[in-house]
């Protein structure tokens, strides 16, 4: 009787400690990015985003007095290191929150984060299965209201009847070519052909010329990264001269910067470079921002607000389902591209732009709106 | 600290069962495959499959997983072990690509890169396997099952006809032995064995795609058993607890994991040439009398 | 029709760096019997040597390449001297080379990526990007020279092969090395001139991948089994064997996506290599090799 008592006694120690660290020192939060890779350049903007946000919080006293600190980490577009991420915050670190990115890692990580209630924030996946997934939250718009909104543009105002599909051969390629073989049918055009090929492959000539032969006059690549620079620029040197169309996923310097892409059709999601937050970046860094650097400043910028909201109602304690509660009563948050409202989808909406690429930046034509 | 040493012994585990069947082949035949990596995988798959779509089982997903495995390897072992052994390094190797492929491309089944989320934790006896402590005993009694299995193999007068074999071909023929047909014999007895770790591997962390077995993880796999010693059946467990702590060794210096990931491959390289230098036997293993080493090769003139 | 040119030609574009990769294994395996899988470590190396040689000495494209070749050429013989040669002195099997040239491959490998990260990294090749049409074909000049290059490489080769002494040395050595020790051949140093010859020959492979899609750390693995698949169907032995066993890969790679789709490319070569081992051992060219190897 006595050994248990003692035994209890020590136990509870124990969990006073464990709990006294919990509540006080730091509030650690993970960050699963692709800083290396083919998508690196992504990486560079997230990664940035979430230290400058994280600053300003500490600047101003951090979340209920407590500092911010964040653990970023490597998933390289594979999603078997982010599942590796995830446990290493999970199980070590023992975060309540954690950004992603990228829509196969974050499918991989959410049983993970939905079965030890860690609530994950994904601000860049864009895959439509994202959507509905117990404690994942976007504050990105789900790929098929953008595939939907250029799939219409290109059919109706842009005269395309005939397209052939090259896709990245994983989550979010598939899915947003998916979508486009629905909307651009849905629209009157037709799907000729559609080919496979791999993210970090270097060599797309076999796809590319089989595409060329199967005609069409609009090639649609649901890709991304330094991916489309290489699809665009041999596409050009097999003479394939048909417009080429992408979605926001090709705001990046090497495809912007690329000679294939000139001419591009493409969405573009809200992004202001004039903006406070872009030009202490771009001093920050020396980069000049893009989207995904908004989006990660803002994804912290939520999980600060709802950490707060968590620890008022709880008495100071933080913990994953608190943080999920309370972004589910506060909804609407506000970040740097306006106010951002997670539908019951568990998906933010955006305006969303088309345009076409031009030295390096995309002319809008034409911005439809999120909330008409 | 504990979740580290937990996951280490799991990994321990897995990594033992790969490299003691590998060594059924690489130490008791002495041929080399670059596709254990692509069999660990046709294990994970086959049993995380008929989970998710069958809801088979832990025990039954083990037993698909072997089949499966022995499958995939027979298929390379019966044409290319009837030439010799550099021949089976470049089918193997061939193997290992196009399984992968596979993994890749067959999105229908394996959802491609985006890989199986959500493989459910075994239930062992009407007790679901979920701590990882409880994890390190399964992936421990599985080991030691294994080893168990191979002591036996290699101890049986099959075992004696595969070492006559591995010493002296020939004579070995010569004795009235199928030679052929014993290499596809154990050939095929490895990759089942070496499947029951993709099993272990997919419950444990209840996610796969194909990056987890690529060419890299063959050569890892193969490291572990040269540098453990692989004329002893031991050897390749000292093989995998030495090599698999390096890693975590490495998580504390606090460097980058892109730096360290290739830091990591940089060292098992580095002591495989070591280890020729100074001890090409292995860790474990006995040094070989001149006597029994292969005989010198026939020639081929160039032009 | 037009599709089928394309995919000829392309198959022949990269039938032609893979037939130079294979020429220059082929060669050293033949001649030292070395299972050299670091082979591919000099593939690579040659590639990053290239673009080190242009982005970061500023040296002229052709400066950069020719002192690439013959870093490569270096590169391999000191593998020869300083790895295989000091293992064999301490008695070691073929066995033990293999392992150490694995662990080589591992350790060049990781050490590029490393330093210059596993991204690939681009070279600035100017006009050689541009696209050349011949007919419905579509190339660029650099597809071109890879071809030439080619030609000229494996005709250089035999041309050394069989008119100098030096080669007539390799030759001698690779039909029996007992019969030309006792003729008084330095074993030695034929092999160090054949890994040089080898490495010098696969060289322009790595560097014309690395000029048209950048140089990146891994791919040498992939290019020397290659290699080692197109030696083993022209037929262990022969270098026109090689040549052939290379261009008919790369062929088949590319001839084989007309019907089947493009992301089996990978898988195809090796389907068909597992039927090609069963009904013709030999290669096109070459003997079967005996049993009791490695």
């Amino acid at each position: 009787m006595l050994k248990r008592l003692l035994a209890l006694t020590v136990l509870a120690a124990v969990a006073g400690v464990a709990s006294a660290t919990a509540q006080s020192g730091p509030i650690k939060i993970g960050a699963i990015l692709p800083l290396t890779g083919s998508g690196a350049s992504y990486g560079v903007w997230m990664k940035g985003g979430a230290e400058i946000a994280t600053e300003e919080i500490n600047a101003a006293g951090g979340i209920a007095g407590r500092k911010l600190e964040v653990i970023f980490e490597d998933h390289a577009a594979d999603a078997s290191k982010a599942v590796n991420a995830m446990r290493r915050l999970v199980e070590v670190e023992k975060v309540p929150f954690t950004m992603t990115s990228y829509s196969a890692p974050t499918l991989a990580i959410q049983p993970i984060g939905a079965q030890n209630k860690v609530v994950m924030m994904n601000g860049g996946g864009q895959s439509d299965n994202l959507a509905n997934k117990p404690y994942l939250y976007n504050n990105i718009p789900v790929v098929s209201n953008e595939v939907g909104v250029i799939a219409e543009w290109l059919a109706k105002e842009k005269g395309r009847k005939a397209a052939v599909l090259i896709v990245a051969n994983d989550e979010a390629g598939r899915n947003a070519a998916k979508s486009f073989r629905e909307k651009f049918a849905a629209a009157g055009g037709k799907v000729l052909a559609e080919e496979q090929i791999a993210l970090d492959g270097t060599d797309f000539r076999a796809q590319l010329a089989k595409l060329k032969a199967r005609g069409g006059d609009l090639l649609f690549i649901s890709s991304y990264g330094r991916n489309v620079a290489i699809v665009a620029d041999q596409a050009r040197e097999l003479g394939i001269t048909i417009p080429m169309a992408a979605t926001s996923w090709v705001q990046v310097p090497e495809v912007l910067k690329s000679k294939g892409a000139e001419g591009m059709l493409t969405t573009r999601l809200p992004f202001n470079p004039d903006s406070p937050f872009a030009n202490k970046f771009k001093q920050k860094y020396n980069v000049d921002a893009g989207f995904f650097a908004v989006q990660y400043y803002s994804a912290t910028k939520i999980f600060a607000k709802a950490a707060e909201t968590a620890m008022k109602k709880n008495n100071g304690r933080l913990d994953g389902e608190g943080v999920k509660d309370a972004i589910e009563t506060v909804r609407a948050f506000d970040t740097p591209s306006g106010k951002l409202v997670f539908q019951p989808n568990h998906a933010a909406v955006m305006d969303i732009e088309v345009g076409v690429l031009k030295n390096g930046k995309v002319e809008v034509e034409k911005v439809i709106k999120a909330n008409p | 600290m504990t979740a580290y040493l937990a996951h280490y012994l799991v990994m321990v585990g897995i990594y033992s069962i790969l490299a003691l069947s590998l060594n059924l082949l690489v130490g008791y035949v002495g041929i080399f495959s670059l596709a254990h990596a692509a069999i660990y995988g046709v294990g994970a798959y086959a049993s995380a499959l008929v989970a998710l779509h069958l809801g088979l089982g832990f025990w039954g997903g083990l037993v698909v997983a072997a089949v499966a495995g022995a499958c995939a390897a027979a298929l390379v072992a019966i044409p290319s072990l009837r030439v010799a052994g550099d021949y089976y390094i470049v089918a193997s190797f061939g193997l290992q690509v196009v399984l992968l492929t596979v993994f890749m491309n067959w999105t229908d089944v394996t959802n491609g890169h985006a890989g199986l989320p959500g493989i459910p934790r075994p239930r062992v006896f009407g007790w679901v396997v979920d701590t990882p402590f409880e994890y390190v005993a399964l992936a421990l009694a599985l080991a030691a099952l294994t080893y168990a299995i191979c002591h036996r193999l290699t101890h049986s007068a099959f075992g004696r006809v595969l070492q006559a074999i591995r010493d002296d071909e020939i004579a070995a023929a010569a004795m009235g032995k199928n030679v052929v047909l014993n290499k596809i014999v154990i050939a095929t007895i490895s990759s089942a064995l070496g499947a029951l770790a993709g099993s272990l591997y997919a419950h444990y962390i209840t996610y796969i795609n194909p990056s987890s077995f690529a060419l890299h993880e063959s050569i890892f796999i193969m490291s572990l058993v040269i540098l453990g010693g692989s004329d002893r059946l031991a050897g390749p467990l000292v093989g995998a607890f030495i090599l698999l702590a390096v890693p975590e060794a490495l998580k504390f210096l606090a460097i980058p994991d892109t730096v360290a990931a290739p830091m990591r491959q940089v060292l098992y390289g580095a002591l495989l040439i070591i280890f020729m230098f100074v001890r090409p036997e292995g860790i474990l293993g006995r040094a070989r009398p001149k006597a029994l080493e292969p005989p010198p090769v026939t020639s081929h003139a160039i032009g | 029709m037009d599709l089928l040119l394309q995919l000829l030609a392309t198959g022949l574009v990269v039938g032609s760096i893979y037939a130079l990769c294979a020429v220059g294994w082929g060669l050293i395996y033949g001649t030292t019997l070395h299972f050299h899988v670091a082979h591919g470590a000099v593939f690579s190396l040659a590639a990053y040597y290239a673009w080190a040689g242009q982005q970061l000495l500023g040296l002229p494209l052709i400066v950069a390449v020719v002192l690439a070749i013959l870093a490569a050429a270096l590169s391999g013989l000191l593998i020869d001297l300083l790895l295989y040669q000091q293992l064999e002195r301490r008695g070691a099997i073929r066995t033990t080379v293999f392992i150490s040239s694995l662990g080589l491959l591992i350790v060049v490998e990781n050490v590029l990526a490393m330093v210059f990260t596993p991204d690939p990294l681009r070279m600035d090749i100017g006009v050689l990007h541009n696209a050349v049409q011949l007919g419905p074909v579509f190339l660029t000049w650099l597809h071109v020279l890879a071809v030439a290059l080619a030609i000229a490489g494996y005709l250089a080769l035999m041309a050394f092969l069989k008119r100098s002494r030096a080669g007539q040395a390799i030759r001698a050595v690779s039909s029996s090395p007992e019969m030309a020790r006792t003729v008084g051949i330095d074993l030695g140093r034929v092999h160090l001139l054949t890994y040089a010859l080898g490495s010098a020959i696969a060289a322009p492979a790595g560097i014309i991948v690395a000029m048209d899609v950048g140089a990146e750390p891994y791919r040498g693995t992939t290019f020397v089994l290659l290699a080692s698949v197109g030696v083993i169907m022209g037929g262990i032995g022969s270098i026109p064997g090689a040549m052939v066993g290379g261009v008919f890969l790369g062929l088949l790679e590319n001839l084989g996506v007309w019907q089947i789709p493009s992301e089996w490319q990978s898988a195809i070569s090796f389907g068909v290599f597992l039927v090609f081992i069963v009904v013709r051992p030999r290669g096109f060219f070459g003997r079967r090799i005996q049993s009791a190897e490695i």
